[in-house]
């Protein structure tokens, strides 16, 4: 009613300049507006002011389908990278984190071997190595993969380790069910948590080493514990004593720990000394049997199997960052062509190529920082899958540290801002002229 | 000040320009001179150079040989066209060319972001003066989709206005509308002239707009024929 009555009131239209219907402060002149307008004082209030990040989420929104598979596409990218970052980063981290928990100055294992896994060498040196002056502690073991059938036949490979029962690994083991294993013991197991829940296993149950064979009971163990330590590697492994370590790998010593007597907790003097003595030692035996001492940091960085993670992970890494650059070309590239006439106006209108410039360019930023924390988001659900698996949680590890996840955002930014320059500096190169009379 | 041409505000001096795909000059030496606050009309058939001399006038082409003078500063030697465009003149287009994704209010701020520095509270109260001034109260929150073609010249109008320009170049501002709606945007036009006394170049093919013009200049191929070019 109240706008029939606003209609009625309003005054004809005349086309002349001195109509008053015309102007500042006087009511809109066309049939349409009349329909529509309204006193100012009954109209709402003015919306927020417009920002230049306005048209960046503007121009976002207009193709919405193409926005979100943009962002989905680039999320996919930065999921894995993020996964495989996260991955890499979290068997470093579990590696450094089992030195750490046990004071472990040294890692010894043979020279010349890219892993403990297929280093190789006598009792011998783990005795001699006692003997040297500011020597702490040894902890010899036999470390390897092995594979354990399960009730279903099927089998996987674990980490066995095979120690001494002084080892004073054992310190840090939290004895969750049942005890630790006792001097003299044979063919007893205690299992890390995440192995016992893989393998079904609680205490007093046996679990086959190998192959499966019911004429041979040698490789058939009893579990006697189960222990937590809260590293990923340790808690996925079973340990075994030094002995059917030997008698299960076929090996002798694949390694050992030493902890070093030090004047201060921060002294690396002493370790170095005791480093180079263990690398002078020689198996009369078989001298041409050499061991290489580090520290855990050098150790983690020389270790082959977290090489090759970190390789395969940058090398997926960027592949998957030159299929997210293509994607955020293709799109960037197509949002400025179809922009072309309004890109010409903005030029014309006053803007400088530098703002054009930084409204692509803003406009492939967000896409991507969208992508990062879609992308972050998928890689935690990713990983965190994995370690649901049986045949990898013993390996992989859910969380993903703060440093991977800012990686990643940086990695996407890098991405949407690479995908964005060239079709960017293609808007901002417009000629005003020929952008409007673009087609 | 040039040499007997007191009061101008812009002087195109002898200008050519051929562009690169094209065999034939699209200006030969073109000569025009525009005045504070006059309204000249330029004319002629398509295909005559009427908007190449629009855009070498509004410095949004520069012309092979010759010169445009603004208040007697050559343009060639300004080294800031850009915010020369966004502070001195307004451009208004015949297919209007407003951003399709903001809304009215919007696209009249778009210039602002250029202009003298404003608070964005005061840039969207400045662009609801200017949609109030060209009759679009009430119309500020609609996007161009949804306004008529004659609210959409409005709205482009209001644009043109933004950065209070001195110069208004409008390339066939009533060519894509009605005859009730041109003679609306005309209307609007010389008004607004008069109350901002603008200078006001307009490149058209009608005779209602030439004939409300101060001066009108006809072009034929690339040259000023008739109509007092000074």
């Amino acid at each position: 009613m109240l706008a029939i009555i606003e209609v009625a009131a309003l005054p004809p239209f005349h086309s002349n300049e001195n109509d008053p219907s015309w102007g500042s402060k006087r009511l809109p002149t066309s049939v349409i507006d009349r329909q529509l307008a309204w006193p100012r004082e009954l109209l709402p209030p003015a919306p927020p002011s417009m920002y230049f990040s306005t048209f960046i989420l503007k121009n976002l929104t207009r193709r919405p389908t193409r926005t979100v598979l943009t962002i989905l596409g680039l999320a996919v990218a930065v999921a894995s990278i993020i996964a495989l970052l996260g991955i890499s980063n979290n068997a470093e981290r579990a590696v450094e984190a089992s030195f750490e928990q046990r004071g472990i100055d040294l890692i010894v294992q043979q020279a010349g071997r890219s892993s403990g896994f297929n280093s190789d060498f006598r009792e011998y040196f783990v005795d001699e190595t006692k003997k040297i002056p500011g020597v702490k502690q040894v902890a010899s073991a036999v470390v390897n993969l092995i594979d354990v059938t399960r009730d279903s036949g099927n089998s996987d490979q674990v980490i066995i380790q095979g120690w001494d029962n002084d080892n004073f690994g054992f310190d840090v083991l939290d004895i969750i069910s049942g005890r630790r294993l006792e001097t003299g013991e044979r063919q007893k197991v205690m299992l890390g948590s995440t192995l016992a829940k893989n393998l079904n296993k609680k205490v007093g149950d046996t679990i086959v080493f190998g192959r499966q064979d019911s004429r041979n009971k040698e490789n058939v163990y009893e579990v006697v514990g189960i222990y937590k330590s809260g590293i990923i590697f340790q808690d996925g492994s079973a340990v075994v004593s030094i002995t059917d370590g030997r008698k299960l790998t076929g090996m002798r010593v694949t390694g050992f720990s030493v902890r070093v007597n030090k004047s201060r907790p921060d002294s690396t003097d002493e370790i170095e000394a005791v480093r180079v003595k263990i690398e002078a030692l020689q198996d009369p035996e078989d001298p041409s049997v050499q061991l290489s001492a580090q520290t855990p940091a050098t150790f983690i960085t020389s270790l082959s199997h977290l090489k090759m993670v970190k390789a395969l992970t940058w090398v997926v890494s960027i592949v998957a960052m030159v299929i997210g650059v293509i994607g955020m070309l293709n799109t960037m590239a197509m949002s400025v062509l179809e922009r072309t006439q309004e890109i010409g106006i903005l030029r014309a209108v006053g803007w400088p190529p530098s703002r054009v410039l930084r409204m692509i360019l803003g406009e492939a930023a967000l896409l991507s920082l969208i992508a990062a924390v879609v992308g972050t988001a998928g890689a935690w659900i990713a990983l965190h899958l994995l370690t649901m698996s049986p045949k990898v949680n013993g390996f992989i590890e859910g969380r993903l540290a703060p440093v991977v996840i800012a990686e990643g955002i940086a990695i996407t930014l890098l991405i949407g801002l690479v995908g964005g320059i060239f079709p960017a500096f293609r808007a901002a190169r417009l000629l005003p002229t020929e952008a409007i009379r673009h087609d | 000040m040039i040499d007997g041409l007191p009061n101008h505000l812009l002087f195109a001096d002898r200008i050519h320009k051929t562009y690169p795909d094209g065999k034939v000059s699209a200006l030969v030496g073109v000569s025009l001179v525009v005045r504070e606050s006059e309204f000249v009309a330029i004319t002629g058939r398509s295909g005559c150079g009427k908007s190449t001399l629009l855009n070498m006038l509004g410095a949004l082409d520069r012309p092979d040989s010759g010169e445009v003078y603004f208040r007697g500063t050559p343009l060639s030697t300004r080294q800031d066209l850009d915010r020369f465009r966004a502070r001195q003149i307004g451009f208004v287009f015949q297919a209007f060319f407003l951003l399709p994704t903001l809304t009215a209010r919007e696209n009249v701020q778009v210039p602002m972001f250029e202009g003298p520095p404003l608070s964005t509270r005061a840039r969207a109260k400045k662009a609801d003066e200017l949609l109030d001034q060209v009759g679009l109260t009430g119309r500020a929150s609609h996007r161009s989709s949804q306004l008529s073609v004659g609210e959409r010249q409005r709205v482009a109008l209001a644009r043109s206005l933004a950065n209070d320009p001195v110069l208004l170049l409008a390339d066939e501002p009533t060519g894509n509308l009605d005859s009730e709606n041109a003679e609306r945007i005309l209307d609007l036009l010389v008004r607004l002239k008069h109350e901002r006394k603008l200078a006001m170049l307009i490149v058209t093919h009608s005779s209602e707009v030439a004939a409300r013009a101060d001066r009108v200049v006809r072009m034929k191929d690339g040259h000023v024929t008739e109509g007092p070019a000074r």
